[in-house]
């Protein structure tokens, strides 16, 4: 690419310099276009390899040359993964679990972050030096110690091990929305302050509801990696009525190993949620995480 | 009066300092409770043996000695029981050196119709090691052959592992980078190829990790029959054989984190000022002397930003191989997350695997120190 636009332009004549620029430009946006469609094609090939398959019968799987539009499409695999799966109770505690594990989160981090970007009180920095400090705490190292706690308390084999720890709130969350409180007018709370409202009042009335952007963010981030979280639910669940779908679907492959079409249905089955909540948030993710990507 | 308005003022402070560590109080309690205590714990059953079912018994530092022992010994040639000879091994016959001539001078192999190939015979690892040693690696110098044993053998094989699979982030860095150019060139669709890229990155890896097993299945995998279609060698067995199980972890990393770097790399080239490069351009630069000199310093801030958390990240690999491999083959594809979850949750070794993740923690706290320290040399700040 670098070598077509170099060429060009020291044989482009001088007279019509602008031309061979602009002509350029143009080349340089075509070899944009194959790049991006290349890899665009690696990007979303595998989940129409998945769709495809999940549309097979059995003796259609293993058919060379590989079909993409299956020759009997059959919608049986999705029926089968969905009950042999448990989908519709993966479904229910996964949003659960994210549901009230990221409200938790992100009602008391905003909350933290209001305080430590708008109130003055001793030893406000320190304290929030040493939260940033435990955003560096590899989560390895506390996984044994937490679980002997959580075993310690029964909570082994309940939703409680993956919810209350959250519901404390993260340092990053905090960190996100002190950024974004921080940006906010000084004006803002002193009206409140002559009316006599408190700061919880005052945190109420005035700033919850301009920090609309911050909580949208928060709770995109937070749900999806609950959901997605592998991890914690694998150390402290048990039974199978209590898995979210990540642990299903693990479960699904060690059962029905090699049966391509039923895992690639269930793939598909559980992928659909985050994907629609994707396409309707995206806003948020680009803001997110041009927020934590630029400012840290 | 100011004698009435002093007091009053201080309980307008006081009542706001009450407030805010009334709202600090949820972050720091969980702080406490989640972060700091576990990691005081964690260091603390790291010299204790536990099973949690009986009393832990505090055992000083055989933990640390246990998990990193390792001996280095020279591996003796096999010798001939009778006679003393050196041994080698000639297709599937052993032969003593007296009679090696028979097999050396173009005879056929009957069972590979090729001529024989004879190959120096060792003696068996475990004589050279000391005992409670595993065999962990061997290597040759010249003529003599050395082998490297450990106490806990798949600890090690567990670390040099998850080092590959840092492979992953130059080769992420190097894509995400030309596709940041790329969509940055003000063409129609941008969003939607932003889009497109970042979806991965946002979808449970459970899910993903079942596609791509089936993309490397090695006889109706996608993967395979495209490299057939290309004319290459499409038997490769990517996720059972030993060399190639780490390049397809690698493969689907890159794949899943690419559209988050791509994201990031995009803001960063879009807060480089425009008037850079056009002054680049009226000087005559050409198109990779532009990137040299205007694009790549003013990005490589991002680039450590992006260096330090996907290290981070890639250290504490556990999902994709426990989905896709479980480690296999021959332990080849366990990260030492998998370890330390084995060791503490399948075989509840509380202070051994507590040693382990104390291991695990400080290799990340001192690479990132490291990173720091580096990123002197080479991360161009802004001089305003």
């Amino acid at each position: 690419m670098a070598d077509v636009a170099r060429s060009f332009e020291q044989t482009a004549p001088k007279r019509s310099s602008r031309l061979g620029r602009r002509e350029t430009a143009l080349l340089t946006k075509i070899a944009a276009y194959v790049i991006l469609l290349l890899g665009a094609a690696v990007m979303i090939l595998p989940f129409l390899w998945m769709i495809s398959t999940s549309f097979k019968t059995d003796s259609s799987l293993f058919v060379l040359p590989p079909q993409w539009i299956p020759e009997n499409p059959t919608t049986e695999n999705f029926q089968l993964a969905w009950e042999v799966g448990m989908l519709p109770r993966g479904f229910l505690n996964s949003t659960y679990i994210a549901l009230a594990s990221t409200l938790g989160e992100v009602f008391t981090s905003t909350l933290a972050g209001f305080a430590f970007a708008r109130m003055r009180f001793p030893g406000r920095n320190k304290l929030f030096g040493l939260l940033l400090v435990t955003m560096m705490i590899p989560g390895v190292v506390t996984l044994i110690p937490s679980f002997i706690l959580f075993t310690r308390l029964g909570w082994v084999n309940t939703f409680n091990p993956l919810i209350i720890p959250i519901l404390f709130g993260s340092p990053f969350a905090v960190f996100l929305s002190r950024q974004f409180f921080a940006t906010l007018p000084i004006e803002l709370e002193d009206a409140a302050k002559v009316d006599g409202a408190n700061w919880f009042q005052i945190y109420f009335r005035i700033f919850f509801p301009l920090a609309r952007p911050i909580v949208a963010t928060l709770f995109v981030l937070g749900f999806i990696a609950r959901w997605n979280d592998f991890l914690a639910p694998l150390i402290y669940l048990r039974s199978v009525d209590l898995y979210p779908v990540p642990l299903l679907l693990a479960r699904l492959d060690s059962v029905y190993e090699q049966n391509w079409n039923l895992l690639m249905a269930g793939s598909t089955l559980a992928l659909l949620p985050i994907l629609i909540l994707f396409f309707f948030l995206q806003r948020f993710f680009v803001e997110s995480i041009a927020m934590s990507g630029i400012k840290a | 009066m100011a004698a009435i308005k002093q007091p009053k003022r201080g309980s307008l402070h006081r009542s706001e300092a009450i407030w805010g560590y009334l709202f600090i109080a949820a972050p720091l309690i969980g702080f406490l409770i989640f972060g700091a205590g576990p990691l005081i714990g964690s260091l603390v059953i790291g010299f204790t043996q536990w099973d949690l079912a009986s009393p832990p018994e505090f055992v000083g530092t055989e933990n640390y000695a246990n998990t990193l022992s390792l001996s280095l010994q020279p591996l003796a040639r096999e010798l001939d029981e009778a006679t003393g000879e050196p041994m080698y091994r000639c297709g599937r016959e052993r032969v003593p050196e007296s009679r090696l001539n028979e097999f050396t001078t173009g005879q056929i192999d009957p069972i590979t119709n090729a001529p024989y190939i004879c190959e120096v015979r060792y003696a068996r690892a475990s004589s050279a090691l000391p005992s409670g040693y595993e065999e962990w690696f061997q290597f040759g110098i010249g003529e003599q052959r050395y082998i490297v044993g450990a106490i806990d053998p798949v600890f090690w094989k567990s670390m040099f592992n998850t080092f590959f699979l840092l492979l992953s982030l130059p080769i992420t860095i190097v894509f995400s980078l030309i596709f940041a150019i790329a969509m940055n060139q003000r063409i129609i669709g941008s969003n939607l190829f932003r889009t497109i890229y970042y979806t991965p990155v946002i979808l449970p890896i459970a899910a993903l990790a079942l596609i791509w097993l089936w993309l490397f299945n090695p006889d109706y995998g996608l993967i395979n029959y495209a490299l057939g279609q290309l004319g290459l060698d499409s038997n490769i067995n990517w996720l059972g054989n030993p060399v190639t199980v780490k390049p397809a972890i690698i493969i689907m990393m890159v794949w899943k984190g690419l559209g988050y770097q791509v994201l990031i790399y995009l803001a960063g080239l879009q807060s480089i000022p425009r008037h850079l490069h056009e002054a680049a351009m009226i000087d005559g630069a050409n198109v990779w002397q532009r990137f040299r000199a205007v694009t790549w310093p003013a990005l490589t801030p991002t680039t450590f930003f992006l260096v330090i958390t996907s290290m981070i990240g890639v250290f504490q690999v556990f999902q994709e191989p426990y989905l896709m491999t479980n480690g296999g083959p021959y332990f080849e594809s366990t990260t030492m997350v998998m370890v330390i979850q084995q060791n503490a949750f399948r075989d509840t070794q509380m202070g051994y695997a507590s040693a382990q993740a104390w291991i695990l923690g400080v290799i990340i706290i001192a690479v990132t120190l490291l990173n720091f320290y580096v990123s002197r040399r080479w991360v161009q700040y802004e001089a305003s």
